[in-house]
Order: structure tokens, then sequence, then C-alpha cells
């Protein structure tokens, strides 16, 4: 999928990873790469300064865990907030999904003539 | 082949990348350094030090990562900004309180009801509510502005104008804190005790910290936006 396309919906994306529970960074993008079936595939690093913004803007709550490996690990869950704004996008992102399937519905397959 | 430590000096570079927050860099290389191992535990591939390669190959570029903080960095900066302002206001009105009390507690004489008491008494009372209604718009505009994904000029702007706001209140603090003075040195013009001048000398100093801690954050503020917007401009 094209980054930039999947860069303007990476919040919803994230916080709908995050709704299932508590995850850390890794986690989050191994969900997203897993409901996705591979589609979204952005370079890792792309979702730590979006976990970070979405904790910033009240979405997320960190804390760092000790994990079983012994290593500092930082936890994200979902904010009652963030749970709001999920549902919110969610319902834009449907209302808009089903528009655009109409207009393409409405429209021919394009042919390349080469 | 692999040089050993590939993980640690990739999180190296990006704590060097965010050098304009260093507690954001420590944070971020704590848990960069744990996905990248994480990562490389996952990896199917036998072999250590290729799976420390693909790993840091699949973060992604440290510049790229780093100038998508730098906006987060601002922001937070901005808002722990914001929430300081109302608390200095509220630190200093309670410094004021306290010392009144102690007036009240010690049955200091009246304060001379001259022309020039009345003045302060007036800028200082007007100063003080400027500065409560100005820092707590700065702190409702600056958190409900949503956090772009980058400094773009819109945020940029807003960034301004919540500057601006903070410089307002912490200037209509700073007179009222003045006026605050000058009201405390004529009440204890004719104390004969030193002792009896310690809390409204010690309230006043408070007084004169908190504001002073104000302007430090909002120099902190600017100074740190500054290097964050050259961060993310020079990527």
């Amino acid at each position: 999928m094209e980054g930039e396309m999947l860069k303007g919906h990476l919040d919803m994306i994230v916080l709908a990873a995050l709704s299932a529970g508590p995850a850390h960074g890794y986690a989050v993008i191994e969900e997203i790469k897993r409901r996705s079936a591979g589609a979204f595939d952005l370079p890792e690093g792309t979702i730590y300064p979006v976990l970070h913004r979405l904790e910033q803007a009240g979405l997320l709550a960190g804390r760092w865990v000790t994990a079983e490996s012994g290593r500092r690990r930082r936890v994200y869950s979902v904010t009652r907030r963030g749970e709001r704004e999920l549902g919110e996008r969610r319902a834009v992102w449907e209302q808009f999904s089903v528009a655009i399937d109409s207009v393409f519905k409405g429209s021919r397959p394009w042919h390349n003539p080469a | 082949m692999a040089q050993p430590g590939v993980i640690s000096e990739y999180a190296e570079r990006l704590a060097r990348e965010l050098d304009f927050d260093p507690s954001l860099a420590r944070g971020v290389r704590r848990e960069v350094e744990d996905h990248l191992w994480e990562a490389v535990s996952a990896d199917p591939a036998g072999d250590r030090s290729d799976a420390e390669q693909r790993a840091v190959a699949k973060f992604g570029d440290p510049h790229a990562i780093a100038a998508q903080f730098a906006v987060v960095s601002v922001a937070r900066q901005a808002r722990t900004v914001s929430r300081a302002g109302i608390f200095v206001v509220a630190a200093v009105f309670m410094a004021m309180k306290a010392r009144l009390g102690w007036y009240a507690v010690m049955e200091y004489p009246a304060p001379p009801s001259g022309a020039l008491s009345a003045v302060v008494l007036s800028i200082d009372r007007g100063a003080f509510w400027v500065a409560l209604l100005v820092a707590m718009v700065a702190w409702m505009y600056i958190g409900t502005r949503p956090i772009p994904s980058a400094l773009t000029p819109d945020y940029r702007l807003q960034l301004r104008r919540f500057f601006r706001l903070c410089v307002a209140a912490t200037g209509a603090l700073l007179a009222s804190v003045l006026c605050d003075g000058v009201l405390t040195s004529i009440r204890l013009a004719g104390t004969a005790s030193f002792l009896e001048a310690v809390v409204p000398l010690a309230s006043m100093a408070g007084e004169v910290v908190c504001a002073g801690g104000l302007l430090w954050s909002i120099r902190g503020m600017t100074r740190r936006t500054a290097s964050a917007s050259r961060a993310a401009r020079m990527r």
C-alpha cells in the first residue's frame, strides 16, 4: 500500500491495533501486520513517534514494565478518550468507504491500451 | 557480516539525533533497543548478526524518525509550560493569602490608606487576574490543539500564539509580584522585629521564585522548540 496514504491513517490504525489490549511497540507492529495480512508494512520506527504523539494527546497511556527478558519495556493502552476517538474515526471512515465504493461502482475498470 | 553492537550503535545514533530533548532521547533509546532485541529473537534465521542488521534496516532511518519526534517534543514542552503557568499563578495566590493570614494572626496594623497604596493595590489585583485568565486561556488553547505528525506551518503559528499568551501571562504575573513587593515593603516599614517579618518576606521570596521559574521554563521551551524545529527542517 502507498506509504503516504497509510501515514494519513496511522493514528487510527495504531489505536485500532491497541484496542485489543495493552501492548508494546513491537507487538503493535506485529498486530498491524497480522490484521492487514502484511499489506501495511511501514518502516517499524515510524510507529514510535505515533505512539508518543497519541500518548501526549491523551488517547494512549504508557507505562514502563519489566519484560520476562529483564529488559525495560514501554507498554501502551487505549484510554477512554482514545476509545471515543477511535469510535468516531471508525464511523467517519465507514461513511467515507461506502461513498468511495459507490463512486467506484459507477466507473469502468481501466484497461492499459499498450 | 554484521559488526557486534549493531543495535546499540543504532540506538545511540537515534539518541544523538534526539539531542534536542534529552529525556525523550533516553526513553526512546530504551524503547527502541527493546524493540530491536525483540525483532532479533523473533527472526527465524539462525545468524544473530544478520538478524540484528535486518532488525535495524526494518526500523528505518534515524534522521527521519527523529524528525517525527521533533513535533512530539515541542508539543510536550508547550503543554508542560501551560500547566506550569497555572501552577505558578496558583502558588503566587497562595503565598499572597499566607502573607495576609500572617498579618491577621500577628495583628499587624492596617496598611496606610495613601493614594500610592490604593493605586498599587488595584494594579496588583488587575494584573493578577489578567495573569490567571491568560494562563488559563494558554493552557486551554495548547491543550485543545491536535498534535500533527510534522511541524506544519499551521502548528508553528499555533505555537507562536501560545508563546505570546505565555509572555502576556508572565508579564502580568511579574507586575503583580512587583506590586506585592511594594505593598509588603509599605506594610513592613514599621515592623519592630525581624521574626515578625519572616513569613511576609518568605512569601515574597516564594512569589519571586515562582515567577522566575515560569520565565525560565518559557525560555527553555523556546530554546527546545528552536532546536527541534531545526532538527525537523534539516531532515
